[in-house]
């Protein structure tokens, strides 16, 4: 005993003393982190306390306080949502605009990485790079405006364009017709996002060492193989790690995000049956109507799908091609 | 060296980068509080320099300028400052200086009571019941007792503003008791009213059709589809699509509300009338004289660039929307007019005014001057204060005429001159009869379409009293079957034909059954059983 603590403690201090070193030396780097954290400790993880809302009769009169005071309820948002008359429309609409956009968004961006690539005239491609992520630091509210303009069957460009050099006879009702809204709401995700994901695998690419396409071509390989070969490979885990992410913020858009904003502002009282999704309807019947404790619970259930689809892609993704989040 | 200087600028500007961080998140917060401590001392000539005000204030000597806070929860509010010649009268009569906030959205307040920061003043239409709380609102009962024992309210008014707990927290301007409607023929109705305008020319070019029904209508719309296939024949303002058309067919209610049937209290939407009014509107449509897009509407001003451009040959809305519609066509130099058509087309067409109030003030608890509050509305309520707000400055704007009206001298379309006087628009106390004598502009066709109107309404404030309360049951399921509504009702009107229109209507009752229709009648009618007694 007394050998253990004689020895111990000049081992301790020593090992503290080293930790202590290692700090002061990131020191830079650790504020860098510290300030993250700071961030995600207000912003993401204090907030996170209200969602006991969703099991409490909570009502707003009470002010924040009421959080804590109002009495439990159980379930009874939960299950007043899931026996809601439109609970199947909206979850449907939630899900399918959702996987539309990881199927039509995700891989956009890496076929215009890999398109750009290869594009020897620098200044055609700088212009095309600019160009093409413009349009991510336009609000989505300008988007839908610009979107009226140009697709409105009664003033829209395309519409009289398209029924001046007779492609159609009738204009079409893009915007107010339950049958075109996941295709508009998609399409126009990924016109306005697209660019702007494209620098991060333009950004992988350029890290692919020159030598190995130096060396493909000497075996032989043509354009399309040393895409293949080299290109693909070389970003694969950039790749993965994108996808693992789009697919935890998937029922909120994924990688171009937005569904909120474009069901909220391209939905309208006609399109309504298929662009209501969950986020809006928590908004309209919860949010809107003061029935905070309904709107937390709606909300709770699309995270915890969300944590599953994140969960079981991150398994999936170290199964399939061995890199991982964690 | 060079490192450790590097290293060192690198740290401070992290630290640096870390502050503004931290105290861009305060800067809110202390901003707010520092406005607060502001306002509890506030002079208002210190603050204002060129304000009339600075001269009332020495005129009156030690009277300190009291700023109140108000906040305006009606996002259209036209009017954002306490300016023009009626605000200032106010300021002169009760030392009260308003500092205006209008509500972004119909989602502020709710937060602002959440939260516990409210202002001194609030002028609302909504979430009335949860304001009139004693935790949150001064009741006008107390203070009325306390500070102005001479103020006079009449008692119906109390009583339709009387909460459970028996305290009435506001009195809602735009109500009149049926006596009052009576003995003021002059008073008509406000703009709340639906009016369709024609476009004045083509009704000309098409020889002036009669317009007795609601067929000739709807036939005047099919000459026009056919003479001029370049214009939509109607187009509706998004907020007014229906009323008009359910006055015609005799359906006494708007959607959301109620009516009543023997006595008893029903939900509107079970209206032995409505399935016929469905139907009407899916014909319109089916006939290509209403848009699809109509019902997609993003905001309430493309019906008007569509009338105004000459884009469309009828435009519903209000009352007033010819002659709003033609001061802009004048303004963009068009050569059409727009007229009215009259406001009954059927033997049926019936309105039941339920009114019992439109907008209220309310007195916070966080108020710093009650007594002064209490009194402001004291003024508005007088005769001289109502008549001011409502006309203008006695003698430079209105004169009294003696068959009991007042002869404006301005236009009350002309919105610019109006609304920079500050006429009308300070109503935080106010009653439906000077506002409706606003309204008696004799030769004008706004007052031609309301005096039609009054002709056809009967008045049921007992109906408009069955009001849901904030998280109540019955709140809950009246939301859901109204925004089931919403959704539904556009599938009806677009439908491909007769048997599809039907078959969605059914749907959609059977919809509002299963949200709990019926539970919320039964409800209805007990509170309307209750609130009867108010008005015998």
């Amino acid at each position: 005993m007394n050998f253990e603590t004689k020895w111990a403690t000049p081992f301790k201090a020593k090992r503290h003393q080293i930790l202590w070193k290692r700090f002061k030396k990131q020191i830079v780097l650790q504020l860098f982190v510290g300030m993250g954290m700071v961030f995600l400790l207000i912003f993401s993880f204090t907030p996170m306390f209200g969602v006991v809302m969703a099991f409490k009769d909570y009502s707003i009169v009470t002010g924040i306080k009421g959080i804590f005071t109002s009495d439990w309820v159980g379930l009874k948002y939960f299950d007043e949502f899931v026996n809601d008359y439109r609970f199947g429309q909206i979850v449907r609409n939630t899900l399918i605009l959702s996987f539309l956009k990881v199927i039509f968004a995700f891989p956009a961006p890496i076929l215009f990485a890999i398109l750009l690539n290869e594009v020897r005239h620098m200044a055609f491609k700088r212009f095309v790079q600019t160009v093409s992520y413009l349009p991510h630091f336009i609000s989505w509210v300008v988007v839908v405006g610009i979107a009226f303009s140009f697709l409105s069957a009664d003033i829209g460009i395309i519409n009289k364009l398209m029924v001046k050099i007779g492609l159609i006879d009738m204009p079409m009702d893009i915007l107010t017709n339950a049958n075109y809204f996941w295709g508009l709401a998609v399409g126009s995700a990924v016109w306005k996002e697209m660019g702007w994901w494209t620098i991060i695998f333009l950004a992988a690419i350029a890290g692919i060492n020159p030598a190995l396409y130096e060396a493909a071509e000497i075996d032989g390989a043509g354009r399309l193989a040393r895409i293949r070969h080299v290109t693909f490979p070389g970003i694969k885990g950039t790749i993965v790690v994108v996808l693992i992410l789009t697919i935890g913020s998937i029922l909120g858009g994924g990688l171009v995000g937005s569904n909120f904003e474009q069901a909220y502002l391209l939905g309208n009282d006609v399109n309504n049956p298929t662009s209501e999704i969950v986020q809006t309807y928590a908004f309209k019947v919860g949010l809107a109507d003061g029935r905070f404790s309904y709107a937390a619970a709606i909300d709770l259930i699309q995270s915890i799908i969300s944590v599953l689809l994140i969960f079981s892609s991150n398994y999936i993704a170290k199964r399939v091609s061995g890199s991982s989040l964690f | 060296m060079r490192n450790q200087r590097t290293k060192m600028l690198v740290l401070s500007l992290s630290i640096i980068m870390m502050l503004t961080i931290l105290s861009a998140c305060s800067g809110g917060n202390s901003g707010e509080g520092s406005n607060k401590g502001n306002n509890t001392s506030t002079n208002v000539s210190a603050e204002d320099p060129d304000a009339d005000n600075s001269g009332t204030e020495t005129a009156d000597g030690n009277q300190d300028v009291e700023e109140l806070t108000l906040f305006i929860n009606h996002s259209w509010y036209p009017i954002k400052e306490w300016k023009g010649s009626v605000a200032d009268k106010i300021t002169e009569k009760t030392g009260v200086k308003l500092k205006v906030t209008v509500a972004t959205d119909d989602k502020q307040l709710p937060l602002m009571i959440a939260s516990g920061d409210l202002p001194d003043l609030i002028f609302t239409a909504s979430d009335i019941d949860r304001l009139s709380n004693s935790n949150i609102s001064y009741p006008w009962n107390e203070l009325v007792e306390k500070y102005a024992p001479n103020f006079e309210i009449d008692p119906t008014r109390i009583a339709i503003n009387t909460m459970e707990d028996g305290n009435f927290y506001t009195i809602r301007n735009a109500f009149a008791t049926k006596q009052e409607w009576e003995n003021n023929k002059y008073a008509l109705g406000n703009d709340g009213t639906p009016g369709i305008a024609v476009r004045e020319d083509i009704m000309k070019e098409l020889g002036n059709p009669e317009l007795k029904t609601l067929d000739d209508f709807v036939k005047l719309l099919g000459m026009v589809k056919e003479k001029h296939p370049e214009l939509v024949p109607l187009v509706m303002d998004k907020n007014w699509i229906e009323s008009y058309f359910m006055t015609q067919f005799g359906i006494e209610a708007g959607f959301g509300s109620w009516y009543e049937n023997e006595g008893k209290a029903e939900y509107y939407l079970k209206h032995p009338k409505m399935l016929e009014f469905f139907k009407f509107m899916n014909s319109l449509y089916r006939n290509g004289f209403i848009l699809a897009e109509n019902f997609a509407h993003a905001n309430d001003q493309i019906d008007d660039e569509y009338a105004v451009s000459g884009k469309a040959f009828a435009h519903s809305h209000t009352v007033s929307v010819a002659e709003r519609d033609n001061i802009s066509t004048k303004q963009n130099g068009a050569a059409y007019t727009f007229k009215m058509i009259p406001s009954s087309l059927s033997e049926e067409a019936v309105r039941v005014n339920t009114g019992v109030g439109w907008s209220g003030t309310f007195i916070t608890k966080n108020n710093k001057n009650p007594e002064k509050s209490i009194k402001l509305l004291q003024f508005l309520a007088s005769d001289e204060g109502k008549k001011l707000t409502m006309f203008g400055i006695e003698g430079e704007h209105w004169t009294w005429n003696e068959e009991g009206y007042p002869n404006l001298k301005y236009n009350t379309a002309d919105s610019d001159f109006v609304n920079s006087n500050g006429i009308k628009w300070w109503f935080l106390y106010s009653d439906a009869i000077v506002e409706g004598l606003w309204g008696y502009v004799p030769g004008t066709q706004t007052t031609q379409a309301l005096l039609e109107t009054k002709a056809i309404t009967t008045y049921k404030p007992e109906v408009g009293m069955i009001q849901v309360k904030a998280d109540s049951e019955e709140k809950t399921i009246k939301t859901k079957i109204d925004e089931m509504v919403t959704n539904e009702k556009v599938k009806i009107y677009l439908a491909k034909s007769d048997e599809e229109a039907v078959q969605r209507y059914e749907t959609m009752m059977k919809n509002a059954e299963k949200i709990g229709l019926q539970k919320l009648d039964d409800w209805a009618n007990k509170t309307y059983e209750e609130k009867q007694s108010l008005f015998k």
